[in-house]
């Protein structure tokens, strides 16, 4: 399965960041092909909400940042795991600039999907979402659950699923074969 | 009088839909009060800083901000984050919030919107509620004029907030509007989403940007068509 992480932890050092590194490191030797973006390493301008790329540039972002490193990666995955440490009760605000720079992912046009209004696909095959979460701090099961609720509203809205979330509180093997399990 | 602090949380900033809808509540609120509030863009780093620094010592904190990708743009989480310090203070400003998207139903939003009312528990604010109102896009290519009623809408949750420190239920959700279509409703729009009319807005923008001929580009992977 091919894996493609991206790593919403702002920190290079952070137990949440040895603790992703320990699940690569186990899918990896399992046989998985794993591409993993660190995002706080790369050079996001955000998304400004110019919707260039959906009417200037189609599929690609205007501002021609690192963000199409995450497109391409996202969509030559099977499984795409959103991995981040819950601040103030959500996924990192990094995770979401990537998140927010994949809309042009989609086309702008509307279709009815199972009775919703949502955009249409501009790629043939969408990757299946995971979250994994550092659930630390202040977090709890309602944080959990709203922070759930609202990427899978996002996979919905990219034409796939949210397969999991797991949390980084069980044990790297365990939480490494759920991800597995995702194929 | 109390104060009113006006957060603009789209990346659009001055020109946004949020911002338009915004100053309709603000207004609302001065007839209701009569003090003028504060009003800074997050998009703009100088009135980040203020709106992190001003939050405490406002009475009342109205948020307004887009829908991105299912939830709040990266921006309102910045901001998020950098109120954590004020988690522990559990005496906060209480917190109004406005989410606009650009689909129909408002059941796209509700996600967001237990967010926010969950922030609001978490640093401790008394919770005004959540004004969601779909469509916005459709904003952009509407004149005022033909907005009135939405505008008289949020003149009144403004002056509600203003007087009772909460949004009314019901005008909340009145402005809401549908939550999610009848399967009669959802099939008559599947096909109105197929006629050039629901699509001009779109292409009348590719085509001026001399894109039209890459509308359906698929530079990351194989396309749909």
């Amino acid at each position: 399965m091919r894996i493609t992480i991206l790593n919403g932890e702002p920190e290079s050092a952070s137990n949440f960041q040895e603790y992703l590194s320990d699940v690569a490191r186990r899918l990896a030797s399992s046989g998985h092909a794993i591409t993993t973006l660190n995002l706080r390493e790369l050079d996001l301008k955000g998304c400004s909400g110019c919707f260039g790329c959906w009417v200037k540039t189609p599929g690609e972002c205007a501002k021609r940042d690192d963000s199409a490193h995450i497109c391409r990666a996202a969509i030559a995955a099977d499984l795409l795991l959103l991995a981040s440490p819950m601040t103030m009760g959500f996924t990192t605000a990094l995770l979401k600039h990537a998140a927010d720079q994949m809309i042009g992912l989609l086309l702008p046009n509307f279709e009815i999907e199972k009775g919703e209004v949502h955009h249409r696909a501009r790629y043939a095959h969408y990757p299946n979402f995971g979250l994994l979460l550092g659930a630390g701090g202040d977090s709890d099961a309602e944080d959990i659950a709203i922070t759930t609720e609202m990427w899978a509203r996002m996979a919905r809205n990219m034409k796939t699923r949210m397969a999991f979330t797991a949390l980084a509180s069980r044990s790297a093997q365990e939480v490494a074969d759920e991800i597995a399990a995702a194929a | 009088m109390k104060s009113l602090l006006l957060l603009n949380g789209s990346p659009r900033g001055e020109r946004s839909n949020s911002m338009k809808m915004l100053r309709r509540v603000a207004e609302g609120w001065e007839r209701g009060d009569g003090s003028a509030p504060e009003a800074l863009h997050l998009a703009r780093k100088a009135e980040f800083d203020r709106a992190v620094a001003a939050f405490a010592g406002a009475d009342v904190v109205l948020l307004g901000l887009p829908l991105y990708t299912d939830s709040m743009p990266a921006l309102v989480k910045t901001y998020i984050e950098a109120l954590a310090p004020r988690v522990a203070v559990r005496e906060n400003p209480t917190l109004a919030f406005l989410v606009q998207s650009g689909f129909p139903e408002a059941r796209h939003s509700r996600p967001l919107e237990r967010y926010l009312e969950k922030l609001a528990r978490r640093l401790g604010s008394p919770y005004a509620g959540t004004i969601v109102r779909g469509g916005g896009e459709a904003l952009q290519m509407m004149p005022d004029e033909a907005n009135k009623k939405l505008w008289a809408r949020l003149h009144v949750l403004g002056e509600q907030l203003a007087r009772s420190g909460r949004f009314g239920e019901n005008e909340l959700a009145a402005i809401s509007g549908t939550e999610r279509f009848s399967p009669v409703a959802a099939a008559l729009l599947s096909v109105a989403c197929k006629l050039p009319i629901t699509q001009f807005y779109w292409n009348m923008q590719l085509k001026k940007n001399g894109a039209w001929e890459r509308r359906f580009a698929a530079p990351y992977g194989p396309a749909l068509r």
